[in-house]
């Protein structure tokens, strides 16, 4: 009788260790898995990082140096001296936070509009979901022939207004999902005391879906902040973003100006990484809806 | 009662008064120029030519659907470029999104890590890229040659079969974390009572994926699918920096080629045209995906 608990208890035990050594396995393939995954997804940013800081005789050296002993500046320094660097960074943020403000005041109202009265109904959104997916490409090519026509090529005004316009499907289209989530009893109480509609939406209703509308406003300020096609169409040497001044340092064969280049692409990426962390929750809906594209 | 009534009833003019200002300003910003942009295309106005316009009807679009070898070359590049990436994506987005919804410590610095690629811009991802491809100071070859696995300076991009290899995996890089997401929110959707049941069934892990995970993450994969071919059909600034459309128009897509033909040879009325092409693809498309999300939804409730 005691032999057979034996076994049993035996039998068991072996099965709780095999149990024991397949979770482990399992659980040793799935970080070694993200680990790969991690490695594959951050590497440029490092290599690029490092690279941004190497002086030059790191640069030349081989075997190549991965993390620069003596980290310089120099290339940034170059790159703001040389390159006119600062001016279109400062282009960027400037050019990236106006359209941000300009598209969040417009699209307020319009999602208000939608979201509590169903203005314009299944036809509206639909067609603002068709603008969201419209191809930029097909619109420069109007728009280059319009600004030439109305001298706005080249201007600040010129591509700022279009970014705003171009941002507004998006906005409205999450800006409609915060509102409709607003609970209608606040907003009635706000006009029972008297209140018009659009002392509710500014005084009741914006300081309430106040970290909606910022999750909005990222999304618009890095969807400005990565555009290309139309920055390097409509902007001429005094107007250049950050996207565009990037092209000049692949004209020159595969290896030039690496230094320059890669300090650049730090300082374009580096909103990306400021305000991936904040938007993290939303970014399934974001990204869904091109949130990051212009 | 009475006042509140009062100032609870709608309005005529104000749901049209409060979305007017957006709904003008998309008029004459967008849907203005894209119905100039279709008369445009109607025309044969070539700025390298003149000023000079005459209506020719549907000519452009009958060239550039039958005759012009380029752009239909770039359809098809395009297309060779579309299919590697959306497969790929998949799969690296589902394997690293099933492997995130194990029990693990730090998920969520995990995930927001991975989640860097798609917040930046194309052109960044491929500068990033091209110089870690670059023939003498690049990562990959100086990396290679260290470990010993090359022995020569290698071009990746002289031949145009690496060329399109290379486009795919910045592609990959690029927007695999994007589909990652779209995926783990699907499958932390899936309710765990399911995978109870199937293994109280007696369901082995690889059953328990076949027959509970795959059907239940149908929708979602198809729309991450969706908003990315949606997306890739308009590639243009990935290209741009990358390869600029080369070796020989290998990697020209149809934006980039349309854009070589609106702001290189300036005959902006067949770019026009060509750009109704693609508007027509990702309209096709649009609608599809609209569908597929209302049908998804429409299981939901």
């Amino acid at each position: 009788m005691s032999s057979v608990a034996a076994v049993r208890t035996q039998v068991a035990a072996r099965r709780t260790v095999r149990y024991r050594v397949q979770e482990w396995a399992a659980q040793g393939f799935t970080y070694l898995g993200l680990t790969a995954a991690l490695l594959f997804f951050l590497a440029p940013f490092f290599w690029i990082v490092t690279t941004s800081l190497k002086g030059n005789e790191d640069f030349f050296a081989f075997p190549p140096v991965w993390i620069p002993a003596e980290p310089s500046l120099t290339h940034y320094t170059r790159l703001f001296t040389h390159a006119s660097g600062g001016r279109y960074f400062m282009n960027s943020l400037v050019i990236s936070s106006l359209s941000m403000l300009a598209a969040l005041m417009v699209s307020l109202p319009t999602a208000y509009s939608m979201a509590r009265w169903r203005f314009g109904g299944g036809l509206l959104s639909t067609t603002l979901l068709i603008l969201r997916m419209l191809p930029a490409i097909a619109l420069i090519i109007p728009i280059y022939l319009m600004y030439k026509w109305l001298g706005l090529t080249n201007s600040y005004l010129g591509l700022v207004a279009l970014y705003t316009v171009v941002y507004i499907p998006f906005a409205v289209w999450l800006l409609v999902g915060f509102l409709r989530e607003f609970p209608v009893e606040i907003e009635e109480a706000a006009l029972i005391d008297g209140c018009s509609r659009l002392g509710a939406l500014v005084r009741v209703i914006i300081p309430i879906i106040a970290p909606g509308m910022a999750v909005v406003a990222l999304f618009a300020f890095i969807a400005t902040w990565n555009e290309f096609l139309f920055a390097i169409v409509l902007t001429g040497i005094e107007t250049k973003t950050m996207m565009v001044l990037v092209t000049s340092f692949t004209s020159g064969g595969v290896d030039t100006f690496y230094g320059e280049a890669s300090a650049s692409v730090v300082l374009g990426v580096l909103p990306a990484f400021a305000v991936a962390f904040f938007l993290q929750r939303y970014l399934v809906k974001g990204l869904a809806l091109g949130g990051t594209k212009g | 009662m009475r006042a509140a009534a009062f100032a609870l009833k709608r309005r005529q003019w104000e749901p049209v008064a409060f979305a007017s200002p957006a709904l003008v300003l998309i008029t004459v910003v967008i849907v203005f120029p894209l119905a100039y942009s279709f008369y445009l295309s109607l025309l044969n106005f070539d700025l390298s030519v003149g000023p000079e316009r005459e209506f020719v009807g549907l000519k452009n679009y009958s060239e550039a659907l039958f005759r012009d070898q380029r752009f239909l070359g770039s359809l098809w590049n395009t297309a060779v470029i579309i299919v590697p990436a959306l497969i790929l994506e998949l799969l690296l987005g589902l394997g690293i999104a099933l492997l995130l919804n194990r029990p693990i410590r730090g998920r969520p610095i995990l995930t927001a890590l991975l989640a860097i690629p798609p917040m930046i811009s194309p052109v960044m991802a491929a500068m990033s890229w091209r110089m870690m491809f670059g023939v003498k100071y690049g990562a990959i070859n100086n990396l290679g040659r260290q470990l010993g696995i090359i022995d020569v300076y290698f071009d990746w991009f002289s031949s145009p079969f690496l060329s399109i290899v290379a486009v795919v995996l910045v592609e990959i890089w690029h927007n695999t974390p994007f589909m990652m997401l779209v995926l783990l929110a699907g499958l932390q959707s899936i309710p765990p009572e399911l995978y109870e049941a199937a293994k109280a069934d007696g369901a082995g892990p690889w059953q328990r994926f076949w027959f509970v995970t795959l059907p239940l993450l149908k929708f979602t994969m198809a729309v991450g699918v969706m908003i990315r071919m949606i997306d890739l059909t308009k590639i243009f600034g990935l290209i741009f920096i990358l390869t600029f459309g080369g070796p020989g128009g290998a990697t020209e897509t149809l934006a980039f080629n349309t854009y070589l033909v609106g702001f290189k040879d300036f005959r902006m009325s067949y770019a026009a045209a060509m750009s109704y092409v693609i508007i027509l693809g990702v309209l096709v498309l649009t609608l599809i995906f609209q569908r597929l999300s209302r049908s998804r939804e429409a299981r939901a409730v």
